[in-house]
């Protein structure tokens, strides 16, 4: 479904990914992590071109991201997008939100549009929030609304950047739980977060990446009990003892 | 029309247009200085405890502020001749301006002294500062600092503004322009060569504004 | 002697509402005009064409950097040269949308600047078109920010409306200054032309206060 071959980027003169290989399956989970700076974030960008490659090949769903001359919106509207600081339209209200995509690109009619909309916002359980404000929603119901707003598409591929880590900690798990569940129906997700409890739950497999390469990969039980090289050790450590 | 673009009538005229580029210079200059000074006690005095100071500040900004810059330069050149007050045309012309840009700079430095989180001039005061020293160590060097850029787009308004003394017979670089167009009939020839010099004070002033942003980086407004 | 000039300013009130209404013409004309084609330069300017947005910006550079007096002259005595013959109030029009233009064209496209580039991401993530992201994303939220500089810059258009009066155009000011050839006294007269234009100005001016207020209380919490 996603395949990265020998992918390279930099900005301006900082490397920040190095020969890059992933393949990624339909209705796989995979979850990213790694210390700050590793080059995650970015990775999962570049699967929906908010940043381009300069080197390397990147297919998504049989579709060459890498080149320029591809029409980025076919490819877009199969993936969703979940950004860590929620990135909701403050002008609009849930229902707003999770239907001017399938509006406008999908070209849904208004009243089909509102139909999927209150599905899904009843899924991620915010049915009774149709018609309010990001401004008067908390940061994990507005983080639900934005996964609502992606699943709104029905994409193949859900991306996550960092969907927990602008969250205060009880709000944590209902973002997780929706996720989990999207997860279990066989969603394909890359999830870039530091949730280890949810990657061991959910993950087929875990990306451990530092200074913009990938170092390990491995499913969750191997890779917590066994890491095998001795960064993806120093980083487990941090962060399992805090 | 470019091809008939007559060069030499222009060099002809430079003495003169030498002459009006210095007069617009020193006529903006100089109201520039009257409205700073005016703009600080304006401004003063709109800060002011007292109601009734802040009040006759205030009418005078408004006023200023909600009427064209050319009618108060006719009321002035009209005006003062019927008080019986006679004064040269360059005099009335730096009094609207300086009228004028006062108001404005009055606005500006008030935004840049309450920009001034309050909690610096209660430490002030705690440390035992008087009022005057407080203004003058804490409070104006920061609201300073902040109001320049304003203040320089103030400076480049009243370049432009000065243009509107040309219409009370002053001699300065519209008029050049003026003076050009009815001698030789080359409207083309006059203006263009007017713009180009108020262009080269725009674009120094503009240098200038961006020089001293870089080296008055105290705080952002 | 002052009570008689009373008298003749008042008998002259008619002559200074034709005034004011042309002003509000060429002002109202010019505004509307104005913040179409500024709108569109700034969507321009915030956007991504570079050679389009540099030539626009030297263009606006260019009407900021001189005097309006001296481009309304421009437009009125240089244009006949290149063929085309304006009277007064069509040159005035022209030359005050163009600076309307400019003016707003700025405020559009720093209002658009401003909107966190978040909102863009999203967008483009869902793969809305850049058109209907200016339109149904970005435009909405920026309006919020456009709108007091837009409200004051009017008033700054409708006081630079006077300076039409010297190209002939009889707005309030040349009534004003017609009027005081027959009635010297010209603190009477200017005075009623400074009422007048108050009388326009200083709403519009309220109004952008207010607006600006109301703006600074509705932001959008994380």
């Amino acid at each position: 479904m996603i395949r990265f071959s020998n992918v390279n980027k930099w900005f301006g003169d900082l490397h920040v990914l190095k020969d890059i290989n992933l393949s990624v399956e339909g209705g796989e989970v995979v979850v990213v992590c790694g210390p700050s700076g590793s080059g995650k974030s970015t990775l999962i960008r570049c699967i929906n071109r908010l940043e381009p490659i300069q080197q390397g090949e990147l297919v998504v769903d049989n579709m060459k991201v890498h080149d320029k001359k591809t029409n980025m919106t076919k490819i877009r509207a199969e993936i969703g997008f979940v950004f860590q600081q929620f990135n909701l339209y403050p002008h609009m209200t849930a229902m707003g939100n999770v239907t001017i995509a399938p509006m406008k690109v999908r070209k849904m009619k208004k009243s089909e549009a509102e139909k999927l909309g209150r599905e899904i916002l009843e899924r991620v359980g915010l049915g009774n929030k149709a018609d309010a404000y990001p401004a008067q929603l908390s940061g994990g119901q507005q983080q639900r609304v934005a996964i609502a707003r992606g699943l709104c598409m029905r994409p193949k591929i859900m991306l996550f950047d960092e969907p927990t880590s602008a969250l205060d900690p009880e709000m944590i798990n209902e973002v997780l739980d929706v996720m989990r569940v999207l997860a279990r129906e066989g969603m394909t997700m890359i999830v870039v977060s530091h949730e280890m409890g949810f990657a061991r739950e959910v993950a087929n497999r875990v990306v451990f990446m530092d200074e913009g390469q990938i170092i390990e990969v491995a499913p969750p039980n191997d890779f917590f009990k066994n890491p095998r090289t001795e960064r993806a050790k120093l980083f487990l450590s941090k962060i399992l003892t805090h | 029309m470019l091809e008939t673009f007559n060069f030499r009538v222009i060099l002809e005229y430079m003495p003169l247009y030498w002459k009006c580029f210095f007069a617009t210079l020193w006529l903006s200059g100089g109201s520039l200085l009257g409205a700073l000074v005016l703009g600080v006690i304006a401004c003063a005095m709109r800060l002011s405890e007292s109601r009734i100071i802040s009040r006759v500040a205030g009418v005078y900004i408004e006023s200023i502020r909600s009427t064209p810059l050319l009618a108060q330069l006719y009321f002035f050149y009209f005006g003062l001749p019927s008080l019986g007050i006679r004064m040269p045309e360059e005099a009335t012309g730096i009094l609207a301006l300086t009228l004028n840009s006062g108001a404005y700079m009055a606005e500006i430095i008030r935004a840049g002294v309450q920009s001034i989180p309050y909690g610096q001039i209660e430490a002030a005061m705690s440390s035992g500062l008087s009022y005057l020293q407080r203004m003058r160590y804490i409070v104006l060097p920061q609201a300073l600092g902040v109001a320049i850029p304003p203040m320089l787009g103030q400076a480049i308004v009243l370049v432009k503004d000065s243009a509107l003394l040309s219409l009370i017979s002053i001699v300065e670089l519209t008029r050049a322009g003026q003076i050009l167009t009815s001698e030789r009939f080359m409207p083309a020839e006059g203006f263009l060569t007017t713009a180009v010099f108020y262009l080269i004070i725009y674009y120094v002033l503009k240098a200038f504004s961006h020089w001293s942003q870089k080296r008055l980086i105290f705080r952002g407004a | 002697m002052w009570g008689f000039y009373f008298e003749q300013l008042v008998q002259s009130i008619p002559f200074f509402l034709k005034g004011l209404w042309m002003t509000v013409a060429v002002s109202g004309s010019s505004l509307v005009a104005g913040t179409v084609l500024g709108f569109v330069w700034g969507v321009i300017r915030a956007g991504r064409g570079k050679v389009l947005k540099r030539i626009i910006g030297a263009w606006v550079d260019l009407i900021r950097g001189t005097p309006f007096l001296v481009q309304v002259f421009i437009f009125f005595f240089i244009l006949p040269e290149a063929g085309i013959q304006l009277e007064a109030f069509p040159a005035s029009v022209i030359a005050l949308t163009n600076l309307s233009a400019c003016f707003i064209c700025e405020i559009v496209a720093g209002g658009i600047q401003s909107i966190p580039s978040g909102q863009r991401e999203a967008a483009t993530a869902s793969g809305l078109s850049s058109y209907h992201q200016l339109r149904y994303i970005i435009l909405p939220q920026a309006m919020r920010i456009i709108l007091p500089p837009l409200v004051g810059q009017y008033v700054l258009l409708v006081k630079d409306s006077s300076v039409v009066s010297a190209i002939g155009v009889t707005d309030v000011t040349r009534v004003g200054w017609l009027t005081v050839q027959r009635i010297p006294e010209g603190i009477m007269v200017f005075g009623l032309v400074g009422i007048l234009y108050f009388v326009i100005c200083y709403p519009l001016i309220r109004l952008s206060n207010t607006l600006e207020k109301r703006m600074t209380v509705v932001t959008t919490k994380l």
